[in-house]
């Protein structure tokens, strides 16, 4: 063990801890009763108990609105693998003319923010009589993120060797069976990229579907959450419990598949 | 143009329809409409759109709430920056150095980052309570006089939002300069630290010059990040106390969505919009420059 480095370790353990630690706070305050809380935050739940998390998933609907945003992050998901792949195929394979400019008005989109363009989106999903509906939310959700998605996988496609597409084409195969066949699959470690990064910002997102979901019976954990906490704000128990159940399926994923996350969140960090 | 580039051409519109429908449907066709909207006095409903021409501009430039919303947003940026930037790379350049754990030091950073705004609001609104953990904290180490209800606060909750909001990026720019940090060649530090370089010499002369464009480049984006922020606000103060955490992104919905002045929010979303394409070309000329 080097001396020189026992600053460096201080520095570090100090600040992951204090990243960590809000965390599994929450998870603390998850499992408590209402008595434990006259306990400082930091002690653990002892015993710990459950009542929050069914009062969440039972009372808060959060059951419900699980459900709902399994649904639409599951279509954003393969939806998405499967329209950015092949919008990207075209880029990278295909001769027409306007290739590269389509591909320039495409960067433009990486621009969109949607905190502005909310108010037009809503009116154009009102003109179709989408408000309300999963799918406004799904169409927007992959318009807003293919720019991003395509860049990725185009970039992947052209960093194969081309002749795996000619010899495909030899042997008689047309256009769909060459990029379902052969490049599809060979694309398959940057389209779990793709397939993760989409679920999770559908997951996470909350504008769209504030502004696209008021019904109830179609709210998804985000909306849940935001008006959940917003009432429970005297209930640290059911709030921690409330966000567990957004926040849980999302680390479970990131633990099960940290180099795709960070891969694609360090390039994705201009979306 | 041969018939060579022809060749492809029904396939590519095959392979193009989903993603050019979506695109242009969701995302440019609204893009324009949010200019032309800027230019009416339309309530969101009324079949009628008013031409006002460039009244809700004039309106806009002499709204002192919408000046507010802007500072704040520079406001938020800057700390935001400060630590997302700064003490990011100063993190990162740690977790280079030859230590043990390195993979749990980043998980731990990272961790955050996969968070959604809501999430982190609710766990960081609960924090700052005026019985919650910091104060408790606070209290337990004899620094009982600091602590308060945090985001009840005109000066602290602009500051204690943004502190929250970086809680959740800084994971995603530390991988970033690390990335960066392995790729510098490691025979320039050797040969530092044989002329007697010390640690702070070495990411001063070493690091830093050798990731400027990396820094500058996440120092843009981390901006336009900043600036779309809407969240973690909405889920907590809502621009409150009074207008003390108004963002543009908060104040764009608020007269927009809330009170349906969607000629009015929309001029608001253009001055946003226009901020982030001036930052996007920044980007792009910056990535060019370093192609």
């Amino acid at each position: 063990m080097r001396w020189g480095l026992v600053p460096v370790y201080v520095v570090l353990l100090i600040t992951s801890v204090l990243m960590v630690a809000p965390l599994v706070l929450t998870v603390f305050s998850s499992l408590k009763s209402p008595d434990q809380f006259l306990r400082a935050p930091w002690i653990p739940p002892s015993p710990p108990v459950f009542d929050n998390f069914v009062s969440a998933w039972y009372r808060g609907r959060f059951n419900v609105y699980f459900k709902n945003s399994v649904i639409i992050s599951a279509i954003d998901a393969s939806l998405m693998a499967l329209i950015a792949t092949m919008a990207a195929y075209a880029f990278a394979f295909l001769r027409f003319p306007g290739n590269r400019v389509l591909l320039m008005v495409l960067i433009l989109g990486l621009m969109a923010p949607v905190t502005a363009l909310i108010l037009p989106l809503y009116a154009v999903m009102n003109s179709f009589g989408l408000v309300n509906t999963r799918l406004a939310v799904i169409a927007a959700d992959l318009a807003l993120a293919l720019p991003f998605f395509i860049f990725i996988v185009r970039a992947y496609f052209l960093n194969l060797p081309a002749e795996l597409r000619d010899a495909a084409k030899v042997d008689g195969a047309n256009e769909f069976q060459v990029f379902w066949n052969v490049m599809f699959p060979l694309a398959k470690p940057i389209v779990v990229v793709v397939v993760l990064l989409e679920f999770l910002w559908s997951w996470n997102d909350l504008l769209l579907r504030l502004v696209f979901l008021t019904k109830d019976p179609l709210r998804t954990l985000t909306v849940g959450l935001l008006f959940f906490q917003g009432l429970h704000t005297h209930d640290p128990g059911g709030s921690a419990a409330a966000a567990l159940i957004l926040a849980g399926p999302v680390i479970v994923l990131f633990l099960l598949f940290q180099r795709q996350f960070i891969q694609g969140l360090t390039q994705g960090a201009f979306k | 143009m041969g018939k060579g580039s022809l060749r492809d051409l029904g396939s590519a519109c095959f392979f193009l329809a989903p993603a050019l429908f979506l695109y242009i449907t969701f995302v440019i066709y609204p893009t324009l409409d949010l200019f032309r909207f800027s230019f009416t006095s339309w309530d969101g409903v009324s079949p009628v759109k008013q031409w006002v021409g460039i009244r809700n501009y004039q309106e806009l430039f002499s709204d002192r709430i919408f000046w507010q919303a802007f500072r704040n947003t520079l406001l938020w940026a800057g700390i935001v920056l400060f630590l997302n930037v700064f003490v990011a790379l100063i993190l990162a350049a740690l977790i280079a150095e030859p230590i043990r754990g390195r993979v749990g030091f980043q998980l731990a950073y990272f961790l955050p980052a996969v968070q959604a705004g809501v999430v982190t609001a609710t766990i960081w609104r609960w924090m700052y309570q005026p019985n919650g953990v910091i104060n408790t904290f606070l209290r337990t180490v004899g620094l009982g006089r600091f602590a308060r209800g945090w985001l009840g606060d005109f000066a602290l909750a602009l500051p204690a939002l943004a502190v929250a909001s970086s809680w959740m990026g800084m994971g995603v720019n530390i991988a970033i300069f690390l990335g960066g940090i392995q790729n510098i060649d490691p025979a320039l530090y050797e040969a530092a630290k044989i002329d007697g370089a010390n640690r702070f010499q070495l990411f001063r002369y070493i690091t830093v010059p050798s990731l400027y464009h990396t820094i500058v480049i996440v120092l843009i984006l981390s901006t336009i990040g900043a600036f779309k922020t809407f969240d973690i606000v909405w889920a907590t103060t809502q621009g409150g106390p009074v207008r003390a955490t108004e963002l543009l992104a908060t104040y764009t919905y608020k007269k927009g969505m809330l009170e349906v002045r969607y000629g009015y929010g929309s001029s608001i979303a253009v001055f946003l919009m226009l901020l982030i394409v001036l930052l996007s070309a920044l980007y792009f000329f910056q990535q060019k420059r370093e192609a």
